[in-house]
């Protein structure tokens, strides 16, 4: 019988520790230290709770210490601009869609790179989490990373099916053409109406001119089915005076305002702020949307469970002009840390640590599947996101958002869109023919010239 | 020992006093004069901290010339001004005189313009946010109350108050003045049962009519009231985001945005606060000569009421 000594003991404590160190190599345990965070409020409890876990796993796993602040979404957003402009800063700010903040102030140098931390994951990620999360810097004249990404999004399409089935029509009969789509559903609408829908639209389309998302990222959607999506390249130049991208513009501007005329788009929705429709959605008054992440869906989980199962679904992206399906224009979200934060170090320990692949799952599986994984392993290795028969949506969403042909949202090649979207210049376009009597040509001409005195400002080199 | 007793002792303290210069410190004794800077400290703390800095902070914020050729060179810009002038001009007014009016009818003696009073003054005291949120959904013109109540009792669609300019501002306006007016109601009454009612008896008794009793008594003792009043409801108003964010959201086409709302949207959707602070600061020309009529209105020695 061998004795253990105290020589086996020391060797097996330093094994452990190796083991330890080795297994989780991200993980800054030299020192414990603290990082302040700002987190975006989780769409179902369960999301902030999955946040919560995450962070006492990495305490337990790193002996730092993370102190966050868990806020809602627009009070996150706001309070991440002041602080980014007055320097008083967290150590990280872990946002849905911080589609403004970050290609402004990574132009004006005022975020940490995050580029280590990316690099611990980098072959894993999409191209499009990729490009989200780089951003132009306009001091050090050159790209790099400012976000680590965790999650993306994109807008499906939200069909009420019973709506449909009531209209004498089926889902399976959809067409799979962009055009061809919008126009067969505005089928459902006259059947309907004659059934007692008085006020019963085919399609909640939000050509919106209050904003602030809903209206862009739809006109972008026609604009890229029309084959216009190179409006804006990735070294951030504007491309209005590219005649294909001005021919789509115009008809993306042309199909939408037609449809309103007919009457198949609830006249409101002009200035349709980002709840409205969704409400509107909810008391069944259109029968189909393009908008964006499974929130439509998600918010009813729980109190109309037979609607969320058996009424409502989404569908994929269908094919554009080309023939070719039309790459979902995706969302990124994750975390960013403002150059002036006190333990950088920390946090973009801690963001190591959330994108690993187990983590990053874990987390978003916590959000009912509202935000997919920028890795597409994890969906693919992980049956929770791709089988039909655990969720109705799921699955489609995830082939359009992860799996299928996406393209990152402008934002990230010049912070110039954020300007152009904030000013509402493509819901303006649909306003100036509805209510201006202007033609689609001349709408788009006049927010071409308006973008290109925004894109201006904005110089780039390299 | 007795209030009087120690008030007494200062009173014959500050006769002693030469009043022909006032010392430095107000001539208080130097253990005084340390306990009084003492206590004006937090004061003075507080007021550098949560007024003097913030106005300082925004000025420099908003301090660089090329800010004000951005915001001139937006197209919304001039139509902001408007709507913001409309807003402070016709919408301060008319809310002002409807609370005068207002005011003049609860003044009555009847039990049930007291209760009436009660229901009136629920707009003011209900929080902003669900009030205007609600205005919104009302004046919806698919599916909001007002358009299905005229359906139901006129079978006639009413019109979108949402989705053309002109109508936005009036809704806009309506919805501000709908949650402010019962305010300045109340504060006209209070001016009004502070006018002796000495005077109307005695213009009774000479004959004079109603109208003769509003023109020649309770306009000229409330005019200062009502003056200083307008000035505050103005200031108050320039500052509204509120009715706007909520009511229109500044649409259609950003066509109804007035200055707090473009300032806030600059900040905080297009990220760029400076610009924010920017526009904000071009109302200065209009605050700043209000503030000053109001400080000095405020100071003056001999008040109507």
């Amino acid at each position: 019988m061998s004795t253990v000594s105290r020589r086996n003991i020391l060797a097996a404590t330093a094994g452990l520790a190796a083991v330890e160190v080795l297994g989780r190599p991200y993980i800054a345990n030299a020192q414990a230290k603290t990082a302040t965070i700002w987190v975006g409020q989780g769409f179902v409890p369960q999301e902030d709770a999955a946040l919560k876990e995450t962070v006492a796993n990495y305490e337990k796993a790193s002996g730092n210490k993370i102190e966050y602040s868990i806020m809602p979404f627009m009070a996150l957003y706001q309070k991440s601009i002041s602080a980014l402009t007055s320097g008083d800063v967290p150590d990280l700010i872990f946002s849905d869609a911080p589609t403004v903040i970050l290609p402004v102030n990574a132009f004006n140098d005022r975020l940490a790179d995050m580029t280590d931390v990316v690099e611990t994951q980098k072959g894993k990620f999409t191209e499009t989490a990729l490009l989200s999360a780089s951003f132009y810097n306009g001091k050090l004249k050159k790209r790099s990373y400012y976000m680590a990404p965790v999650k993306q999004a994109s807008a499906p399409f939200h069909v009420w099916g019973d709506l449909v089935t009531k209209a004498g029509m089926s889902l399976a009969d959809v067409p799979n053409r962009w055009d061809e789509r919008w126009e067969w559903f505005k089928k459902v609408q006259e059947p309907l109406r004659a059934q007692g829908g008085r006020k019963v639209y085919a399609l909640g389309l939000q050509i919106t001119t209050v904003g602030p998302n809903d209206g862009n990222n739809l006109f972008y959607h026609f604009l890229i089915a029309y084959g216009g999506g190179n409006i804006v390249s990735k070294d951030g130049k504007l491309n209005t005076a590219d005649p294909k991208v001005k021919e789509a513009a115009i008809r993306a501007v042309e199909q939408m305002t037609r449809a309103y005329k007919e009457g198949f788009v609830p006249p409101e929705a002009l200035s349709w702020n980002d709840a409205d429709d969704n409400n509107a959605y909810h008391e069944k008054l259109f029968v189909m949307s393009f908008d964006g992440t499974l929130s439509p869906e998600l918010a009813v989980i729980t109190k109309r469970p037979d609607d969320y199962q058996n009424n409502m679904r989404i569908l994929g992206m269908p094919t554009g002009l080309d023939g070719k399906p039309v790459p979902a224009q995706v969302g990124a979200g994750g975390g960013f840390c403002p150059k002036a934060g006190k333990n950088t170090a920390v946090a973009k320990d801690f963001m190591k640590f959330f994108i690993t692949p187990e983590v990053m799952n874990a987390n978003l599986k916590g959000g009912l599947g509202r935000w997919c994984p920028s890795i597409p392993a994890v969906v693919k290795n992980d049956p929770w996101w791709t089988d039909p028969k655990l969720d109705p949506h799921r699955s489609i969403y995830v082939q359009t958002t992860v799996l299928g042909p996406t393209i990152p949202n402008y934002i990230g090649f010049n912070p110039a869109i954020g300007q152009v979207n904030a000013e509402q210049l493509w819901g303006k376009c649909h306003a100036n023919v509805l209510k201006n009597n202007m033609t689609p040509q001349q709408a788009v001409e006049t927010a071409f010239k308006r973008a290109e005195t925004i894109f201006n400002k904005f110089t780039f080199e390299g | 020992m007795s209030i009087t007793q120690q008030v007494l002792p200062i009173e014959q303290a500050a006769r002693i006093v030469p009043r022909t210069r006032r010392a430095w410190g107000g001539g208080a004794q130097r253990g005084d004069f340390y306990w009084a800077i003492a206590f004006a400290l937090p004061y003075v703390g507080v007021l550098l901290a949560f007024v003097v800095y913030p106005i300082c902070y925004g000025f420099w914020l908003g301090s660089s010339p090329a800010l004000y050729e951005e915001l001139f060179d937006d197209p919304t810009y001039l139509t902001t001004v408007v709507n913001t002038l409309i807003y402070v001009v016709i919408g301060v007014n008319l809310k002002m005189i409807i609370a005068f009016l207002l005011s003049g009818f609860f003044y009555r003696k009847s039990w049930w313009t007291k209760y009436l009073l009660v229901i009136f003054i629920l707009p003011w005291a209900m929080p902003a946010l669900p009030a205007f949120l609600s205005i919104h959904w009302l004046l919806m013109g698919e599916w909001g109350f007002l358009n299905a109540l005229l359906h139901q009792l006129f079978g006639f669609e009413g019109p979108h108050y949402l989705t053309e300019r002109w109508s936005g501002v009036l809704s806009n306006i309506s919805a501000y003045n709908w949650k402010n007016t019962p305010f300045w109601t109340l504060i006209f009454l209070a001016g009004r049962m502070a006018i002796p009612t000495d005077l109307y008896e005695a213009a009774a008794v000479d004959g004079a009519q109603r109208f003769q009793m509003l023109r020649h008594i309770t306009m000229p003792l409330m005019a200062q009231l009502y003056l200083v009043s307008t000035l505050l409801a103005t200031v108050f108003a320039l500052g509204d985001f509120n009715s706007v964010f909520f009511v229109t959201g500044g649409g259609p086409a950003m066509s109804t945005e007035v200055m707090a709302t473009l300032g806030i949207r600059y900040a905080f959707v297009l990220g760029d606060p400076p610009l924010g602070v920017a526009a904000v600061l071009t109302t200065l020309p209009l605050l700043l000569p209000l503030v000053l009529l109001l400080m000095r209105l405020l100071r003056k020695q001999e008040m109507q009421l």
